[in-house]
């Protein structure tokens, strides 16, 4: 059975359909490459997914549950974290902070009480996991930093460890080598590679570094006018003629 | 039909000034991401000119003209160039607070320079206003009415010849799109933008010269609520579409007439005229996703520069950091001198966290002196400032920390200083359980505030709260069970037990308990978990809620809790001058709290005090100035706001920032022999909590 299952999800702006019936699944542990030219429909699928817009039509199911009428960050907590194409960083906080926040949000709630209560310092084992997620992303030197001085690498980087915080089932990641140079994207691919191989996280990879996808990816999705054009193993989609066309503009 | 038409057509001159303040801002917001609330000012201030000047003996031709086409345009010229300009890509609070102090500041400072407010009755701006001219469907049409139905139908029609048909209008909508590439084309961007504020300037200008005579005497408080009605009207047009500021003012104007003549008198017509406009912007307001507006230059222009780096690139040649340099060279020289070393038996904390020792010393100076020397007039200001300090908490929590702009807290703690009121005086509660009381009913207000506002942020959020504050002055402070109108209600001094706290230095003692336990709670909240997730949910409200953060809940929570400790600071003061009017919280109050808090200080609990006694103490060292003065404290404040463009962080952050930086190299110059000129500077080390700073 699918981890990740959404059938016929359509989204229309003023009159321009952004998805048209669009039909993803993604299978526990699996990697799932999404990719097609630009306005394609790939983000809005994630705001769909995730509940930043909400779909005209359509279901998303986690496990098997239906989450398409949860609000966003409940779906996070039930294991979806995601990157985003225009950075959304929170200004202000350093790199460790940005973990935290997302370690202690998606294991607990509002502590508003307890805050009150007790000065709630965060709990050892947390800040192991920031650690470690610092160490895997090359970022531990980097951890007192406020965000907005780095480097648009070291930022993608940081929305990575927050989406991996608290140990999601599916990870979307919105073109996260966009920005990155060849160096920084081949590292980008180890660690996404790594990542699968310690944890089995599934993830989903919205990109057009057609070698990063092939470096990470199983099962490609070729969307095109809100629709999708292909589906299949990343070589055989690559290769298919219509794929061809939409990406290289005619002709071969 | 004639019966309808009879209240429709008085409501066309209103609905026509209104539409003029919309399409001001409109155009102003649309070219340069500003939204002026400046131009209710701006329009009294070509109102008062007109008025003033035809009293004075000018035919009404020469003072339109001043008023309307030089002096309007000038104060929008002067205000681009020496504020707008600079905040065009900041924040949304760090571009309302400018607009906000000048709103405030502007009348005032103009009531001063003219010296009074003329008495004769202001005049149309041509025709005899009284005369009926014409009749239509049997509705007599006035002078008055006819006059600004043509003047604003003249002036909409050249401003759509100017954007269809000119260059400029092209280029306008050019800038509109992305500045950048505009200048890219060869065209003068910065420039285009002046004219937009040129023209728009005019239509604050002319609106204001209309609005006067809709009124018997001229009055700045109507150039508020035109202000709030323009701001409804634009929120129909979207903030971006000119025809629609047009029909929606119009729409406005009509429509609040025919309500006001079809409700049957009483408390809640009396209430809901005033209070459409709020109704108009939650309608408006959230309605649909795409009305979630954000910056129309966030696209095309760079991201501001943090304040941090501004504050550090900032270096003001003040004879208050010579004189600081000087010393910190002289006691260096005189170390060596005496070949001292760096004393490493110095309290070592005091050395690392100078500001914090400083701080807490004058704290504790200040409290001292209170107990003992300082007269009774003094002391009680100091106590005022600690009441206002539990307000200016609150704001350090909703908008300093969590970034939700509040322009409604005022309400907030009359709500809670009514409460107390009515629970202490009607029911016979004891004072301190009534006030917690009002605190507990302020945060219930508090919720109602942010569950029909979650969609909202920045500065549509700020307009709802503004909107709300008037909606609380004209239904809620009214009634008699509440605020009680201009009676108002009494709140003795409490006690406990054998304990009383009638007397000034108690008092003094019960404000300062309440204080720091205020404090202390949003300290707290601030420092731990919840705190973080209000950071995280002031950088990115998506990617909060995309970790798992429930940021619903969240804004509900910090709401309730800033809310309800504004109620407590509300009862405070209400208990401290023994009783409250509605005056003493409303909507002015609301915008002035928030401007002070920016300016003294929004990132840190000691700019919340300090904002509480800089706040009483400005206007008591006013209120001993002749009564043609009483409004210098507003224009000080308003001219503050120059100063916060430059420093968003605040005053007490930036001094304390200034103090470490120069602790430091003291520090540097005991250690290092030699030091000079060339020596870097440390980094300054008592940085604010990580983005409190910086709203």
């Amino acid at each position: 059975m699918s981890l990740l299952s959404a059938r016929g999800i359509s989204k229309s702006f003023g009159g321009i359909d952004a998805l048209r019936q669009l039909d993803l699944d993604v299978a526990a542990g699996e990697a799932v490459g999404i990719a097609g030219p630009n306005g394609a429909g790939k983000t809005t699928l994630f705001n769909c997914l995730l509940g930043l817009t909400e779909p005209d039509a359509g279901s998303v199911e986690l496990d098997g549950r239906r989450i398409d009428r949860l609000p966003t960050w409940r779906r996070s907590r039930l294991g979806i974290g995601r990157t985003f194409q225009r950075l959304a960083l929170f200004d202000g906080m350093t790199v460790a902070e940005h973990l935290l926040v997302a370690e202690q949000a998606r294991r607990g709630g509002i502590p508003f009480l307890r805050d009150l209560v007790e000065r709630s310092e965060p709990r050892v084992e947390e800040l192991e996991r920031v650690d470690a997620t610092m160490a895997l992303l090359g970022l531990t030197e980097l951890a007192d930093r406020p965000v907005e001085g780095l480097s648009l690498g070291h930022a993608r980087l940081v929305e990575l460890g927050r989406a991996m915080m608290g140990e999601p089932r599916l990870l979307m990641l919105d073109e996260p080598s966009s920005g990155l140079d060849a160096a920084e994207t081949t590292r980008l691919g180890v660690i996404l590679s790594e990542l699968r191989h310690r944890s089995g996280t599934a993830v989903v990879l919205v990109e057009h570094d057609l070698q990063l996808v092939e470096a990470v990816v199983e099962r490609l999705y070729v969307l095109d006018f809100g629709q999708l054009l292909a589906v299949g193993a990343v070589r055989d989609v690559l290769d298919d003629e219509r794929v061809r066309r939409a990406y290289l503009g005619g002709g071969q | 039909m004639t019966e309808l038409l009879g209240y429709a057509i008085p409501g066309i001159p209103f609905g026509c000034v209104f539409a003029l303040m919309a399409i001001g801002l409109v155009l102003t917001y649309t070219t340069s991401g500003v939204f002026n609330l400046a131009f209710g000012a701006q329009a009294f201030v070509s109102g008062l000119a007109f008025v003033s000047l035809i009293s004075d003996g000018w035919p009404r031709w020469a003072a339109a003209l001043l008023a309307i086409v030089v002096l309007g345009p000038a104060v929008g010229l002067a205000l681009d160039r020496l504020l707008f300009r600079r905040v065009r890509t900041a924040s949304p609070i760090v571009k309302l607070v400018p607009s906000l102090g000048l709103l405030i500041a502007l009348p005032q400072l103009a009531l001063i320079i003219a010296g009074s407010v003329p008495t004769i009755a202001p005049p149309a701006l041509f025709l005899d206003a009284q005369r009926v001219y014409a009749h239509v469907l049997g509705v007599p049409v006035s002078g008055l009415e006819l006059s600004i139905m043509v003047a604003t139908a003249a002036v909409v029609a050249l401003l759509l010849v100017l954007a269809r048909a000119t260059p400029l209008g092209l280029q306008m909508r050019a800038v509109v799109e992305s500045p950048r590439l505009v200048e890219l084309s060869g065209i003068n961007a910065g420039r285009v933008g002046a004219t937009a504020w040129v023209i728009s300037s005019c239509f604050a200008g002319l609106a204001g010269v209309l609005l006067a005579p809709l009124y018997s005497q001229i009055d700045p408080q109507n150039y508020t609520v035109l202000l709030v009605w323009g701001i409804a009207a634009a929120v129909i047009a979207r903030f971006e579409s000119i025809p629609l500021a047009l029909g929606g003012g119009l729409a406005l104007g009509i429509g609040q007439q025919v309500l006001a003549g079809y409700l049957p008198p009483g408390v809640i017509a009396s209430g809901l005229r005033p209070s459409l406009p709020f109704i108009v912007l939650l309608v408006f307001l959230p309605f649909g996703r795409r009305n979630r507006i954000e910056d129309p230059l966030a696209g095309c222009d760079p991201p501001p520069s943090t304040m941090v780096e501004d504050a550090r690139r900032y270096r003001p040649a003040s004879a208050l950091a010579v004189g600081a340099d000087v010393g910190t060279r002289a006691v260096g020289l005189w170390h060596r001198a005496l070949g001292a070393g760096p004393s490493e038996s110095l309290a070592a904390r005091a050395v690392r966290r100078p500001t914090t020792v400083v701080a807490w010393t004058l704290a504790a100076l200040a409290v001292l002196s209170a107990l003992t020397w300082v007269p009774a007039d003094w002391l009680l200001t100091m106590t005022q400032g600690l009441a206002f300090g539990t307000v200016f908490v609150s704001l350090t929590l909703l908008t300093g920390m969590s970034g939700q702009i509040s322009l409604c807290q005022a309400s907030f703690a009359g709500l809670g200083g009514f409460v107390a009121g009515q629970l202490a005086t009607q029911m016979g509660w004891p004072v301190l359980v009534a006030g917690v009381a009002g605190g507990a009913l302020a945060a219930l207000l508090g919720v109602i505030v942010a569950l029909p506002t979650l969609r909202l942020a920045g500065l549509p959020l700020a307009l709802a709260t503004l909107a709300f504050a008037l909606l609380a002055d004209n239904v809620l402070f009214p009634v008699s069970w509440l605020g009680d109108g201009a009676s108002g209600v009494r709140l003795p001094r409490p006690s406990i037990g054998p304990v009383r706290f009638a007397a000034a230095r108690p008092f003094f003692i019960l404000a300062l308990v309440l204080l720091v336990v205020s404090a202390g709670v949003v300290k707290r909240i601030g420092d731990g978990t919840t705190g973080r997730y209000l950071f995280a949910m002031r950088g990115s409200e998506t990617a909060a809620s995309s970790v798992g953060i429930d940021v619903r809940k969240l804004r509900i929570g910090v709401f309730a809790i800033s809310a309800g400790i504004a109620g407590v600071g509300g009862a405070l003061y209400g208990s401290l001058q023994g009783s409250l009017v509605p005056e003493d919280f409303n909507y002015e109050i609301s915008l002035v709290l928030l401007v002070v808090a920016a300016i003294v200080g929004l990132g840190s609990i000691g700019g919340a005090v300090v904002a509480g006694l800089v706040y009483t103490t400005l206007q008591r060292a006013v209120a001993t100035l002749p009564t043609r003065y009483a409004g210098l404290v507003a224009v000080l404040f308003g001219l503050a706001t120059l100063s916060y463009t430059r420093h968003p962080e605040g005053i007490v952050d930036f001094l304390a920032g200034r103090f470490s930086e120069l602790w430091a190299r003291l520090l540097g110059a005991l250690r290092t022999p030699g030091y000079g000129r060339d020596a870097p500077a440390p980094e300054p080390e008592a940085e604010p909590a990580h983005g409190v700073a910086r709203p």
